[in-house]
């Protein structure tokens, strides 16, 4: 239980546990036997093999971040609307990470890795389940960095909340508690066809935007740009030498 | 297109003889499929040619196929060359979206499905990624898999066939 939570139904049914694989898996599982109620939140202190993209892991020590994973219907949004999800989660998750560091810059890297001064210190992972064109369920994962503070050597640009802010206390709960809330806020809106709203305040808290850089393809081939938004679905935009180009995920890496 | 202009259009395709109706104008894209459509599906499935007649030829014309909805009804539709040669009628799976076909939920995992599996409707066939949202797609149909059409970690196109599906 949640105990100051102030939500309509994000967090009311919250299922804890000490440790799991991953929150997005166990998910993923209840889904496919039963249909939680919306909003169902499951969480654990010890997530032992959680992701990011296919192939690449998430470390976490044990009860110092917060993983959750929360299940939702969206079936009023169409399959091609849905980078829409990543939008309001990235939104929900910056806003938590502002609110306990407000002398921080915080962004969302496109498309969405939580970002505090340059550094990464959380990540979404939304999984769905489409039939046609009906998205049956969302599994919205994510991942901040609270008290832990060391990282693996082979991730130098990791930090979280408590080294960003050494004096503060910080605790996972009430955290989990205020993403709750600011998610439900976003998917209200997004639910109310608040689309371009939401779009403009991701754009907001963009890293790089509207900023000359250096950006580089898969090939190896360096070349300057200035991004200069996404589309509806969320490819990015990038404006290099009066050409408008369009990059997928892997197509492109900021320097 | 405003949504009077559409009404029409939808109410002149009732009236007409055909089957389907497809409009791309830049991003827009309208795709509407009559009670026609349904006729031609059903004729090459194994129906008697009474079962196809309208029960009641005073009810008014059934509503077009919504658009939105293209994929639905298209996965229902045998594969027209392996009907003629006898080979039974594939149902098609089709990618729902653009992205990249995984056929399984991580490279340590078995595939969701291979070549023989039988697959209840409903059940997860694949994943499809885009912009690091990952989808489980679920399969419309039922039946054995004949063929899988495109090869793990390669991208897909909107309505691209994915899995030849055997009914029966």
């Amino acid at each position: 239980m949640l105990q100051k939570l102030n939500t309509l139904f994000i967090g009311k049914v919250l299922l804890e546990f000490p440790k799991l694989p991953s929150t997005n898996a166990y998910a993923i599982d209840l889904l496919s036997k039963s249909r939680p109620i919306e909003g169902t939140v499951i969480s654990t202190a010890n997530q032992t093999d959680g992701r990011g993209q296919i192939g690449s892991k998430w470390n976490s020590l044990p009860g110092e971040n917060l993983t959750c994973s929360v299940i939702l219907y969206p079936g009023f949004l169409l399959v091609r609307q849905q980078f829409m999800l990543n939008i309001i989660t990235s939104l929900a998750a910056l806003e938590v990470i502002q609110h306990y560091l407000p002398n921080c810059n915080c962004h969302v890297k496109w498309p969405n890795d939580l970002y505090v001064d340059n550094q990464k210190t959380g990540g979404i992972l939304i999984q769905n389940s489409l039939q046609g064109q009906h998205i049956q369920s969302t599994v919205i994962g994510l991942g901040i960095n609270i008290l832990q503070k060391s990282f693996p050597e082979d991730i130098p640009n990791a930090t979280s909340m408590i080294l960003q802010a050494p004096d503060e206390s910080f605790s996972v709960e009430n955290v989990l508690t205020l993403f709750c809330e600011k998610l439900e806020k976003r998917y209200l809106q997004l639910k109310g066809g608040k689309q371009s709203h939401l779009k403009d305040s991701y754009l907001n808290h963009l890293l790089g935007l509207e900023e000359d850089r250096q950006f580089q393809k898969p090939d190896g081939n360096r070349f300057p740009g200035r991004i200069t938004g996404i589309t509806e679905d969320g490819r990015l935009i990038i404006i290099s030498e009066g050409k408008k180009l369009y990059f997928n995920l892997k197509e492109v890496i900021f320097l | 297109m405003t949504f009077k202009e559409i009404q029409e259009l939808i109410k002149q395709l009732s009236k007409s003889n055909l089957s389907e109706f497809k409009l791309k104008d830049g991003e827009f894209e309208l795709s509407v499929r009559t009670k026609h459509y349904n006729k031609q599906n059903a004729k090459s499935q194994i129906i008697t040619p009474q079962a196809v007649m309208p029960a009641a030829p005073v009810a008014p014309p059934p509503a077009a196929a919504p658009a939105s909805a293209p994929a639905e009804k298209a996965a229902s539709a045998p594969a027209p060359e392996a009907a003629e040669e006898g080979a039974g009628n594939y149902l098609e799976v089709k990618s729902p979206m653009v992205g990249t076909f995984y056929r399984s939920s991580s490279p340590d995992k078995p595939p969701y499905v291979k070549v023989g599996d039988t697959i209840e409707k409903g059940g997860p066939v694949c994943i499809i990624e885009a912009m690091k949202l990952f989808n489980e797609i679920e399969s419309e149909v039922s039946g054995k898999i004949v063929k899988v059409m495109v090869e793990d970690a390669q991208p897909v196109e909107y309505d691209q066939v994915l899995f030849l599906v055997d009914p029966s």
